[in-house]
């Protein structure tokens, strides 16, 4: 070994202390007692995980229930404007309204219920629940991503880490991470340094406090949740550029500027283009826009007019360039500016930026999903479900059929390969294109799209005959995309041995 | 950083015209490109003299891995230093060997056999594709799209697997010697090598249609970096960056070494956009054109190695005589056709065993020479893409 | 020094902690929304805000929350204050900057506190969003070095420090004389669509002319922009 000859004195093995050795220490017992299972059963896991959310929220939904008859009723009026730690009622009230439904010795109850009741619990859960799937997704998009890159380069990707296709790759990288040296370069400015990273991360969780995945699964429904929503990630840019500044590095100031010279252009196309659907429905409200949409694939917005449908692509467009995706990855851009604005970071600082670019993709696929794509509805229409009734039964099989988080999530996480399919086949383009792009082509072609939106929704009345026939045209445009997708991937899958050649067989995965 | 750079190379400190920028003036930047980046394939140097993202200024420093290659050739008898030459291109070992093994044999008068002959054709050729392969990977990769090198470097390890499989060894060869080559091809190697044409000469097709005829790629190479025919001569640029710029020129062809003369190939050369395969915005003599003259030189490639194929005779591999081989006191300059451009060897014997002066004209030496000519006024992500369409080694470079 | 400071333990603590301040701020922000949780498809939200019972069978109902938002409020409120002199007394552009995205964001919590979800809302994407994100890339592109200082004048400091202390006291009249309610003002709920109204009916005037305006900057700005002059 060569080691004896390395001048710098050897390092002893690395002690974590703290909190720092109570996380690792955490996940690697959590990983010793999970990886034999998963090792053993991955389908099985993966089918009663998918179930055991499912359970979850149910003994959740009917927790909130019981309290809420317990001690609200049904007929109760709750007094608006109340704050964290006052909940809802206070402990007095609590005590007048089970007295009220027949209850009168209930005064330990009413302190035992006290911190159940449906506002706290509702938002601890919230809260809680967003801070992990915050945390989840990044973990498993970069997971999938790796996975994704390697079947369309001809590699099998992660495969080792936890045994079946390297399922916790991403929490030993993250473990791997929060190890690491915290490292603070020469001349970097300091303070600033620090902080860019929860600049960009903060702001990314925020978003998320406002973005409904169902009708009522959203932490706070907010008059102007889009306009939040799109602040947040135009904060989020602060962090990006505040980092490639204070890193001291030239490199890294390159891709803060252009970090800041993409997002502040194509923030315009994409409110633009986020105007239209707010045109068709009148508000700003998520919620109000995601809930038009339940009339099956031909209520969706992004088939009500050729507008929204064009509408709804330059919104993708733009949202690839504000996440900093490819084609559009110049502020990272590996070939040009080393590592970009985060050259200079490692270990857990590096990885925010992650968690929130992570994030922030999860974010424009969710407006665009909520604005466009039928929110968390099914492509069936929500009449057909009508005749199930509203018992317990009937309401999963609707809320897994018809409506509900599950649904979006599957269509952002179909987006997100999307964004993944994409940055693996294309290459970057320059800023001088990724500007005219936006400004020479975009940008008109998205004020045309406005005005003629404003002319279509004025002049062609909804579900008249034009509008009925532009209506189906589109859908079976969108069907036809979406089938026709189905069809050469499977058909792709099908012949993969042939259309990789004779030589190539025994280098491709899965063959 | 920008202030300490700038006192310690006061050259770079160019005519720097301020009126003419009005009163908003940004401020220029030094900035160090490399040694160690990510799209200066190895350890070159640029440094960039940049006005926001438009390069006013591209200075190649090299000499990061100068290794005294050529000093060590006038100590070691010429055996002993091909396996140095093999790390100069370490992309094209094959072809370095060759080259330096040419430049002795017509010193020391070695006829080398027939068989030896065509096993060298053929292994030139292959290298020449896998280091094309690299070259338009990496290029690929310098662009941003990550999915075409990977591809490349798929079939470039089919390459290497035969090469395995003759010499031993999967990049350093010392395969080509003096007076022929170490040893012949074990069994079932041409059918092999056959099996591989049949595989690979579709895949060219693909990395057209991934790389290649991308818009993306073809607007961020088209006109870019452009070398007219002038400049090109003028810099005394080899290989497809010059013929990227139009002039049809290839030692293969115009002074045949080996047994060049007997093969049927074309020599691809830059071409105006709108001609067969070129797209329409491509202009003689810029990125793209260099990019796709190496990829038609592939085709070529292959063509050359299905004739030799053919024609192969059995026989010997080595020439005799070559125990205590004495160079004469004379003196001998040899060109050959390196995927890169010309690589030759000027050596001087002095009747002992070892020659007492050895150089080497490197390609990537003399090309990297023009990146400052055309990286003048280029945009920051524009220097990657010259530099990658140059394509340079510096192991070679430095030497 | 050989060993390198690990401390990562730190920021992840710190991290966590901005997190649930995150959460705090979010909850007591906004009223709760009390619809149904669950796979329950959309009735009409209930009834909110316009008619709350003050008294419940004759019980009083406080409005609990009120100390959480006093809380909030002078938390946000000296976050401001800070930042605000943060803004003043730092000599590097950028940190200035960053300053003043603090302050501007405790301002829209306060706003936010106030149940202006819009205003809030709007200050963050044209000010925290678009105006400092371009004044720092400004600063970027035309500074002579990475480290921006900027050192005041004293007769500069002087005046500035005068008119500071004529507005101050301006502002501190306004504040004694001023007769203000006994509760916390807050904005209806809808605000949005009544907002849009407002401005396309009864401000249009003002409305059309700020546009304008912004016309105008915009024709100036390409002007001065301009390659040959």
């Amino acid at each position: 070994m060569t080691q004896m000859s390395v001048p710098w004195r050897p390092r002893g093995k690395a002690k974590f202390d703290g909190p720092a050795g109570m996380v690792a220490g955490g996940a690697k017992t959590v990983f010793a007692i999970f990886a034999p299972f998963v090792r053993a059963f991955p389908g099985a896991i993966m089918l009663s995980a998918v179930f055991g959310t499912i359970v979850a929220v149910w003994a959740h939904y009917l927790l909130f229930e019981v309290v809420d008859i317990a001690l609200i009723g049904s007929t109760f009026n709750i007094p608006a404007n109340t704050g964290l730690l006052g909940g809802p009622l206070t402990v007095e009230e609590a005590r007048s309204a089970l007295t009220q439904i027949g209850a009168p010795a209930a005064g330990f109850l009413c302190y035992l219920l006290y911190p159940v009741q449906y506002g706290l619990v509702r938002d601890l859960v919230a809260a809680g629940g967003i801070l992990g799937f915050i945390s989840v997704i990044p973990l498993y998009t970069i997971w999938w991503e790796r996975k994704v890159a390697g079947r369309i380069q001809s590699r099998t990707g992660p495969m080792r880490v936890g045994g079946w296709h390297g399922w916790s790759q991403s929490m030993a990288d993250g473990i791997k991470l929060i190890c690491k040296e915290d490292l603070c370069p020469a001349g970097a400015d300091k303070p600033l340094f620090k902080l860019a990273p929860y600049l960009a991360f903060v702001p990314a969780i925020l978003a998320f406090f406002a973005l409904p995945f169902g009708t009522y699964w959203v932490f706070r429904q907010l008059d102007v949740a889009l306009v939040f929503i799109l602040a947040m990630l135009g904060i989020e840019v602060l962090g990006v550029i505040i980092a490639g500044w204070a890193s001291n590095n030239k490199w890294s100031v390159y891709g803060a500027m252009r970090e800041a010279c993409q997002m502040v252009s194509y923030e315009i196309p994409m409110g633009m283009a986020l105007l239209i659907p707010i045109m068709c429905v009148g508000t700003l409200s998520l919620t109000t826009i995601g809930d038009t949409q339940s009339g099956g694939w031909t209520s969706w917005i992004v088939f009500r007019s050729p507008f929204t449908f064009a509408a709804a692509l330059v919104y993708y467009i733009a949202s690839l360039a504000s996440c900093k995706r490819a084609p559009f990855d110049l502020p990272e851009s590996e070939s040009e500016l080393v590592a970009g604005f985060h050259t200079e970071y490692s270990g857990f600082r590096w990885s925010l930026f992650f968690f929130a670019e992570y994030a922030a993709m999860f974010v424009v696929s969710g407006l665009l999903v909520i604005l466009f794509f039928g929110a968390w509805y099914s492509p069936l229409p929500l009449l057909w479900a009508d005749g199930l009734g509203e018992s317990l039964p009937a309401r999963a099989v609707k809320g897994v059929l018809f409506a509900g988080p599950i649904w979006f999530i599957a269509k952002c996480v179909f987006l997100l390969y999307v964004q993944i399919w994409l940055r693996w086949t294309l290459p970057r383009i320059r800023i001088d294109q990724v500007l005219y792009a936006c400004i020479q082509v975009l940008l008109p072609l998205m004020m045309l799209i406005l005005l003629g939106h404003t002319f279509y929704e004025l002049l062609v009345p909804v579900g008249g005959v034009v509008w009925t026939l532009f209506n189906l045209i589109l859908s079976t445009i969108g069907a036809v995309l979406m089938i026709g997708m189905l069809f050469v991937a499977t058909y792709g899958c099908w012949n993969r041995v042939r259309l990789v050649g004779n030589l190539g067989r025994e280098l491709l995965p899965g063959s | 950083m920008a202030d300490t750079l700038l006192e310690s190379q006061p050259d770079l400190m160019l005519d720097i015209d301020k009126s003419e920028q009005g009163d908003v003036r940004t401020e220029e930047m030094l900035v160090n490109m490399g040694p160690q980046h990510p799209a200066t394939h190895g350890v070159l140097r640029v440094v960039l003299r940049t006005d926001g993202e438009l390069v006013l200024e591209a200075v190649p420093h090299i000499g990061y891995l100068h290794r005294c290659a050529e000093k060590i050739g006038e100590n070691l008898q010429p055996y002993q230093y091909i396996p140095y030459t093999d790390r100069m291109d370490y992309l094209a070992g094959m072809n370095n060997n060759q080259a330096f093994a040419i430049a002795i044999e017509r010193l020391a008068g070695i006829e080398v056999p027939e068989r030896a002959k065509y096993i060298r054709v053929i292994f030139a050729e292959l290298n020449r594709i896998a280091s094309h392969l690299v070259a338009l990977g990496t290029y690929g990769l310098d662009m941003g799209a990550f999915t075409p090198f990977l591809y490349m470097f798929r079939e470039r390890e089919m390459i290497l697997d035969l090469f395995e499989s003759t010499c031993g060894a999967r990049l350093t060869y010392s395969y080509i010697n003096v007076g022929g080559v170490h040893d012949d091809f074990p069994d079932r190697f041409l059918d092999v090598l056959e099996e591989f044409l049949d595989y690979f000469e579709p895949k060219i097709e693909e990395y057209n249609q991934l790389l290649s005829y991308n818009h993306i790629f073809v607007k961020r190479t088209a006109n870019v970096g452009v070398i007219s025919p002038d400049d090109a001569v003028r810099w005394a640029l080899t290989g497809p960056v010059l013929r990227g710029s139009g002039i049809n020129w290839d030692l293969r062809k115009s002074t045949p070494y080996e047994i060049y003369d007997r093969f049927d190939f074309d020599i691809p050369i830059g071409l105006p956009g709108g001609s067969e395969r070129i797209p329409r915005s491509v202009v003689v003599g810029d990125c793209w054109n260099r990019y796709f003259v190496r990829l038609v030189e592939m085709e070529q490639s292959c063509r050359i190695i299905r004739q030799a194929m053919k024609q192969i005779p059995e026989g010997k591999i080595l020439a005799n005589k070559l125990k205590n081989l004495k160079l004469p006191n004379d003196e001998v300059y040899v060109e050959i056709e390196n995927p890169r451009g010309q690589l030759g060897f000027y050596i001087r014997g002095d009747g002992s065993a070892i020659p007492s002066r050895v150089k080497a004209r490197g390609p990537s030496f003399c090309n990297i020479s023009v990146l400052n000519h055309i990286g003048k006024g280029c945009l920051l992500a524009d220097i990657p893409a010259i530099v990658g369409s140059i394509d340079i080694v510096m192991g070679e470079c430095d030497r | 020094m050989h060993h390198p400071r690990q401390r990562p333990g730190k920021t992840v603590l710190l991290t966590f902690a901005l997190a649930a301040l995150t959460c705090v701020t979010m909850t007591s922000a906004q009223e709760p929304d009390f619809g149904d949780v669950g796979f329950e498809f959309p009735p009409e939200p209930p009834p909110q805000a316009a008619d709350t019972p003050t008294e419940f069978d004759g019980v009083p109902l406080s409005i609990p929350g009120g100390a959480t938002e006093a809380l909030l409020f002078y938390l946000f409120g000296g976050t401001l204050l800070v930042s605000a002199l943060g803004v003043c007394i730092s000599r590097s552009v950028v940190r200035m900057a960053t300053w003043l995205f603090f302050t501007l964001g405790a301002a829209s919590v306060l706003y936010f506190l106030l149940g202006a979800a819009f205003l809030g809302a709007i200050q963050l994407i044209v000010y925290a969003g678009g105006t400092l994100i371009l004044l720092v890339f400004g600063v970027m592109l035309t500074s002579k070095s990475p480290w921006v200082r900027y050192d005041c004048p004293r007769t500069e400091m002087a005046a500035a420090a005068g008119v500071a202390i004529v507005l101050f006291a301006g502002l501190l009249t306004l504040l004694t004389r001023t007769v203000w309610p006994g509760t916390a003002p807050m904005a209806r709920g809808g605000t949005v669509a009544e907002f849009g109204k407002e401005l396309l009916t009864t401000y249009l005037v003002p409305f059309e002319v700020a546009s304008v305006l912004l016309l105008v900057v915009m024709i100036a700005a390409a002007y001065l922009a301009r390659q040959d002059r």
